[in-house]
């Protein structure tokens, strides 16, 4: 066969052409029709460059006899992009062909479970950015195969490594059943779209197994996962929101943790008051304000950025920046459980502590926080070890923590918001009040005998409780150095930002992937 | 609709709301008083509220029914 360059070059505009099509224009405006994108549209809304590879892997379609009837394209795109100037891997799967489903049909995975992008990311160090949207592994990809194999057989370990070495972002943008699911969540961060599902099983699976007929938003809906199970951390209202989201947190991160998080414009003035402060925390203590407005006003302006703000509400969990550095902000939220720390915020905290400590910001604790929460629910839900697991994970973060009492800083939930085996930093409002416990309940538990006993009972515990009450002036356990710093609220961002500047120093010294000083979490 | 249950265990220290009146998501229907704390209780969604289902001065538990919002 004699070659031409026009021929060549002509194979290559056609399989373009079969590439472009995705599964077809029925199948496209399908997509469309339910308000949602094509893989191909995704990428282009987030990438402002972006280079394909395996654009011309496809899949035969073959009639009931086996003949070839056709050529669809891969059900997965991926390649290399370039987004607000930097390089990341980008991928995610093409719904309009089969669902993308898995790629059992390639002798390479392009992406999906581990795959082409991945190794990318994993081997320029890049982050990864993946727009899910699948069905995970099913009995037809089976029967590709030709025989039953072990999902044990596949590999996950580029994914797990991915999570100690560069940014994993996920945004759910339809159905992610299974496979699909699972990587999801095996994310640093993750955004899912209003009416978008997420399940390890959909309603089919759940009705042979269970014999329940559940709707698919019911069993794996959007608002549920990330206000009852926080398997994704925010909820958009549409995939324009969920790109903009990708990006916002892809700035405040490094392209992998061998780097320190990149320092955004220094256009905030350190030295500015933060007056409204004053406003936020009103002066009845019994009255609740929302500690992300105290933050939002401590940051430079417009840096704050909430994750996971459905769940686990107790406690607010939010990157922003200092004087241009990117930090993590964990505050109590006084809204929420009179925010009392209960297993999910915990775990929520957990998890973004865990985050700053790979990316290497520092974090900024906003305390007011009652204790771990009470109850026959809290207990049952676990909360004394999740309590010490967030304790844990402060500990072995090994990021500069500066830690700002606003209010109540009573029990054991006050051990996770400042290591006092690491600098110990801890700086107090005047309407910062701390102990082992309240002194209103810890009167009546600690004195009850000698208050039954009283001749006036109710008497007898007034005057216990006010001298304890002065007692705990919070100027005493200033003055003891019992804690480091009083300072006039408004002079929070300045102080902060000294040292979070200086902190800089050490961050500098420990780049690279955390090493964890324990063997599990308890 | 909505419904809007206790997150924790309390009394209904103060009733904001009344039935029939639009709300927006986040605006608050009332005030629990548990942990020494006035706890407030925000509508979920933007709607319209359907019913009251508790008093000033009811103990609640977590999860007790408090209030039900008719999505707009």
């Amino acid at each position: 066969m004699s070659f031409s360059w026009k021929e060549a070059l002509d194979k290559i505009e056609e399989h373009r052409e079969v590439a472009r099509g995705l599964g077809g224009p029925e199948r496209v405006q399908r997509q469309h029709d339910q308000g949602r994108l094509t893989i191909r549209e995704r990428i282009s809304h987030l990438a402002d460059q972006f280079t394909e590879v395996g654009e011309f892997a496809g899949f035969r379609v073959r009639d009931s006899s086996g003949n070839d009837v056709g050529r669809l394209p891969s059900s997965y795109v991926c390649g290399l992009g370039t987004v607000d100037g930097r390089q990341v891997a980008i991928g995610g799967e093409d719904f309009t062909v089969r669902a993308g489903a898995p790629q059992t049909y390639l002798d390479r995975y392009k992406g999906g479970m581990g795959g082409f992008v991945e190794d990318l990311a994993h081997e320029y160090r890049i982050p990864v950015v993946l727009f899910m949207e699948g069905i995970g592994g099913d009995v037809s990809a089976q029967d590709e195969v030709g025989h039953s194999y072990l999902v044990s057989s596949m590999s996950w370990k580029r994914s797990i490594e991915l999570m100690s070495e560069v940014p994993v972002l996920v945004a759910v943008l339809g159905s992610a059943a299974g496979g699909t699911a699972g990587r999801a969540v095996l994310s640093h961060f993750s955004v899912i779209s209003e009416g978008s599902v997420l399940f390890a099983g959909g309603p089919p699976v759940v009705r042979r197994a269970l014999g329940k007929a559940i709707d698919k938003h019911e069993l794996g809906g959007a608002r549920m996962h990330t206000s009852v199970s926080g398997a994704i951390d925010n909820l958009v209202t549409d995939e324009t929101e969920a790109i903009e989201q990708i990006k916002t947190v892809l700035g405040y991160l490094p392209q992998n943790v061998w780097e320190l998080p990149p320092r955004g414009d220094r256009t905030d003035p350190v030295d500015r008051s933060c007056d409204a402060v004053l406003d936020i925390v009103p002066e009845n203590r019994r009255r609740p304000y929302r500690m992300s407005a105290v933050m939002a006003e401590i940051v430079d302006r417009d840096s704050f950025f909430e994750m996971g703000g459905e769940w686990g509400k107790s406690v607010v969990t939010a990157f922003g920046r200092i004087d241009g550095i990117p930090v993590g902000l964990i505050g109590n939220n006084p809204m929420h459980l009179a925010g009392a720390l209960d297993a999910s915020a915990a775990e929520k905290q957990i998890r973004f502590t865990d985050l700053c400590g790979t990316f290497h910001l520092p974090i900024i604790h906003f305390v007011d926080v009652p204790g771990f929460m009470v109850g026959p629910e809290a207990e049952r839900g676990g909360v004394v070890r999740w309590g010490m697991r967030a304790i844990q994970a402060l500990v072995e973060a090994d990021v500069p923590v500066v830690t700002i009492h606003v209010r109540k800083a009573y029990g054991m939930a006050v051990s996770a918001t400042s290591d006092p085996d690491a600098l110990g930093l801890r700086i107090a409002w005047p309407t910062g009040e701390w102990g082992d416990m309240p002194i209103e309940g810890g009167v009546e538990a600690g004195f009850r005998r000698e208050i039954e006993k009283a001749e006036n009972p109710e008497q007898f515990r007034r005057e216990v409780e006010e001298r304890l009450l002065a007692e705990s002036d919070p100027w005493k356990t200033v003055e003891a150095f019992g804690i480091e710093m009083m300072i006039d609220p408004r002079r929070t961002r300045t102080v902060v930002a000294q040292f979070i500047n200086a902190s800089v120093n050490s961050m500098r010294t420990k780049l690279g992937p955390r090493q964890r000083p324990w063997s599990m979490r308890p | 609709m909505e419904e809007v249950r206790a997150e924790l265990t309390g009394s209904v220290w103060r009733i904001l709301a009344t039935v029939g009146a639009t709300v927006t998501k986040g605006e608050e229907l009332m005030i629990l008083e548990s942990m020494k704390m006035e706890i407030p209780v925000e509508s979920p969604v933007d709607g319209t509220i359907e019913s009251i289902e508790v008093a000033e001065g009811d103990i609640v538990e977590s999860g007790t029914l408090l209030a039900k919002v008719a999505l707009s």
